[in-house]
């Protein structure tokens, strides 16, 4: 017998080999610092019109190749004039999420201005988000994603970017991730430069975030068809469009690829 | 590994690059810092000084946009901007701007001097030594004399007062091109060996040198172009000047 | 059994019914005690002279020491409990070299004053969370002098209850009533650095029990180009000298006057 207090009820050494009491050394508090993105939504994009702002996400969230969850929305009204669009880790979006939904609750409550002179205003938004970003990443635990911001300030189309990095710049179009690359160089055929923004109706506008979603949807292995599109316009306010599909897509160029997978030539 | 005699010996080890020598775990830590490109330049002449940066802004090689400022004018004849990873530049100016709205409170309004919010931007960089911000920081105004003055920092707050300076993606393109023209190194009084005698340039001169500076960064640097905007700093206040720079 | 004021002077952070602060009284009362005190502005600089009031035959007057340097460009004389002014001084100066540290530039006078008594509330709790320094007010005034390129020659009082003021001339301490009167008469704003040294030792002859001479009184100035400056015995017995000569002057003067009206009222 084992007299050790320690040893008392334990299962025994010689049939289940060394007894592992590395849990009693454990720190007493367990870090963790970094993080990866597990479940993930994908681009953003965003442009500015004569009138407003075009902001659209689709309604996928990827966990890695697997096509998880399949109707996430990734644009959140704030206010009246302000739509955040959110791209990258989904548990992360929606604890950004929850902190918008905290940031207008307070400042509704028991503000009898909250609907005019001190309602949210898109570059509040901005700030607000672009701070939190920046804090985050400082110490050394990300919200792992990238935002934009869109909305309508003083008549005025407001549009801005910030990331993970806590990163932050203005364009007259925008757009996260894999929208960068692909989606960017569409949105600039038709607004290159502000003083472009003034010859961009709503239509135009329209027809060209839907290209680019359509475009986005051929080339981005990690995007739905199902997305929705955000409209802040200085008359009409938030139009705000959650039942989109990329319509009239045209595949039959794909009959003609070969070389690839694992057809015969 | 049996020997012939069947003794046990060790095996041989195995070289340091070999995969199974490094099967400790492969720590991965996230990055805190990027680079926004860019380039900022400086130059100080006789009564006024300039601060002037292209409004490019890019990671890797997208660019994010094409009309980012990244020279301010804070007030007190006094200009900044820092040059590098765009979220440590945007806080540091940040708290600078902060830091002179105290300075006003407590010194009963009095103007920060160029200098002392040299030695005051050294306290924010160095605060953040051991995590520091990821730019190279220039600001110009006139000194105390109304003469035209740059101070250059390094990310961790050594500075140090200059006739001129480039800081950024280019800088390396743009700092020989200032020497000799600038300073005058290498150039000599022709048939004499004598040393070009250093003299103060006009605004005009300078706002010269600074667009050429940005035109050939622009050509030879892909994180440079798009737009240069210039911050002229006299005794009447600081004037802008915004001219277009090739946008591929 | 209960005196009138005892309900309310035991706290140094409660009002009385009157809206007063005991202590805070005392302490000023704690410097009426303390020994003269004067300061004097000039367009050339500024001169602060004390009283060193020896208590025995025995003591050496020159461990007596009222007027301290704070920066090249500050330096402040004290009347009360002297011990206290010593936390104010340590203050003061690490002020005025944070101040030089962080902004290569000497400290405003004014933010210096400020500074100090930023302190000299510290007897109670801040409103910011910052703990409380001392049990007690302190219990002694500051004369503050120097110079600042934005304000030029100044000298403040800074007093126990966290208020200070700007003076052109200030007296403090025991003799300070008659002294400042004095002041009232004599200053005005053309006098030179010479005229405000023997001005600061007259009233302090005036003021003082004992009979004035180098070793019981301190001179300091504070210039733009000299900064700090205290002065030794020989150069305070030559501006006693001075005053000496300057009083038979206006002795004859005064006599030659008198002479004059009696031989008007004769004729």
């Amino acid at each position: 017998m084992n007299h050790d207090p320690y040893s008392w009820g334990r299962p025994s050494d010689e049939t289940y080999g060394q007894y592992s009491d590395a849990i009693a050394h454990a720190p007493s508090f367990p870090k963790m610092n970094t993080q990866q993105p597990i479940v993930t939504g994908t681009s953003v994009i965003s442009m500015k019109y004569n009138n407003g702002v075009i902001i659209a996400a689709d309604h996928l969230g990827s966990y890695g190749s697997l096509l998880r969850f399949t109707d996430i929305e990734r644009l959140f009204p704030v206010g009246k004039n302000t739509v955040v669009g959110i791209s990258g880790d989904i548990s992360d979006m929606q604890h950004i999420e929850a902190l918008l939904e905290e940031l207008e609750t307070e400042n509704n409550y028991d503000n009898s201005h909250a609907d005019d002179e001190e309602s949210l205003q898109p570059s509040y938004v901005f700030e607000y988000l672009a701070t939190v970003m920046y804090q985050r990443r400082s110490k050394m635990n990300p919200l792992w994603n990238a935002l934009i911001v869109a909305g309508v300030e003083d008549s005025k189309p407001f549009l801005k970017y910030v990331n993970l990095l806590g990163v932050t710049y203005s364009s007259p179009t925008l757009a996260t991730g894999f929208g960068a690359h692909l989606a960017v160089p569409l949105l600039r055929r038709v607004v290159d430069r502000e003083s472009d923004v003034e010859k961009t109706d709503m239509q135009t506008a329209t027809d060209t975030i839907l290209q680019a979603m359509k475009v986005l949807y051929y080339r981005d292995a990690r995007s739905s068809r199902k997305f929705s599109m955000a409209i802040i316009d200085n008359d009409q306010g938030l139009v705000f469009n959650k039942e989109l599909e990329v319509e009239n897509m045209k595949w039959n160029f794909a009959k003609d690829i070969k070389g690839y997978g694992t057809q015969k030539v | 590994m049996k020997s012939c005699s069947g003794k046990t010996v060790p095996p041989p080890p195995l070289p340091l690059e070999h995969p199974s020598a490094m099967s400790q775990p492969i720590e991965h830590q996230f990055n805190p810092y990027s680079d926004n490109g860019g380039t900022i330049l400086g130059i100080a002449g006789e009564d006024f000084a300039v601060l002037a940066g292209d409004t490019r802004h890019t990671t890797d090689y997208s660019i994010n946009s094409r009309s980012e400022s990244k020279v301010f004018d804070v007030g007190d004849g006094i200009v900044i901007s820092a040059n590098g990873f765009a979220a440590d530049s945007t806080a540091l100016v940040k708290r600078f701007r902060n830091s002179l709205k105290w300075y006003h409170f407590n010194e009963n309004e009095k103007r920060l001097s160029l200098s002392a919010a040299a030695r005051n931007i050294q306290h924010l960089l160095y605060g953040k030594r051991f995590f520091p911000y990821y730019v190279h920081t220039i600001i110009a105004g006139l000194d105390e004399e109304g003469k035209g003055a740059v101070y250059s920092f390094d990310p961790v707050g050594s500075y140090e007062r200059e006739q001129c300076r480039a800081g950024g993606a280019a800088a390396s393109l743009i700092m020989p091109f200032l020497d000799n023209q600038v300073n005058f190194k290498n150039q000599y009084v022709p048939g004499t060996g004598e040393k070009r005698p250093i003299t103060y340039l006009s605004v005009e001169e300078v706002v010269k040198l600074v667009r050429d500076s940005f035109t050939s960064a622009t050509e030879r640097h892909i994180h440079v172009g798009d737009g240069l905007e210039i911050l002229i700093v006299t005794k009447d206040g600081v004037r802008r000047e915004y001219h277009e720079l090739k946008r591929d | 059994m209960f005196l009138t004021r005892s309900e309310y002077d035991r706290g140094v952070s409660t009002f009385s019914p009157e809206g007063r602060l005991f202590q805070v009284e005392y302490s000023l009362e704690a410097i009426k005690l303390g020994s003269t005190a004067i300061g004097i502005t000039t367009s050339e600089g500024v001169v602060l002279g004390v009283e060193k009031r020896a208590t025995s035959p025995l003591l050496e007057s020159d461990s007596i020491e009222k007027i301290v340097e704070i920066d090249r460009h500050i330096g402040c004389a004290m009347s009360g409990l002297t011990a206290d002014a010593r936390s104010m001084i340590e203050h003061a100066r690490t002020s005025a070299i944070t101040h030089d540290l962080y902004y290569d530039e000497n400290i405003k006078v004014e933010s210096l004053t400020q500074s100090v008594c930023d302190l000299a509330l510290r007897f109670g709790e801040g409103a910011a969370g910052e703990e409380r320094l001392m049990s007690r007010p302190f219990g002694v005034a500051l004369l503050i002098a120097g110079y600042d390129a934005d304000d030029g020659y100044q000298l403040y009082h800074a007093e126990p209850s966290g208020t200070f003021y700007r003076y052109n001339a200030k007296a403090i301490g025991s003799g300070s009533e008659g002294a400042q009167s004095e002041l009232q008469n004599e200053w005005h704003s053309s006098l030179n650095m010479r005229d405000a040294e023997v001005l600061t030792l007259k009233i302090l002859k005036q003021v003082m029990e004992e009979k004035l001479d180098q070793n019981n009184v301190q001179l300091c100035c504070i210039t733009k180009d000299g900064g700090f400056e205290i002065y030794d015995n020989k150069k305070t017995g030559e501006i006693i000298k001075l005053l000496k000569e300057k009083e038979e002057e206006e002795k004859t003067q005064q006599e030659q006057d008198q002479q004059q009206g009696e031989d008007v009222e004769m004729s």
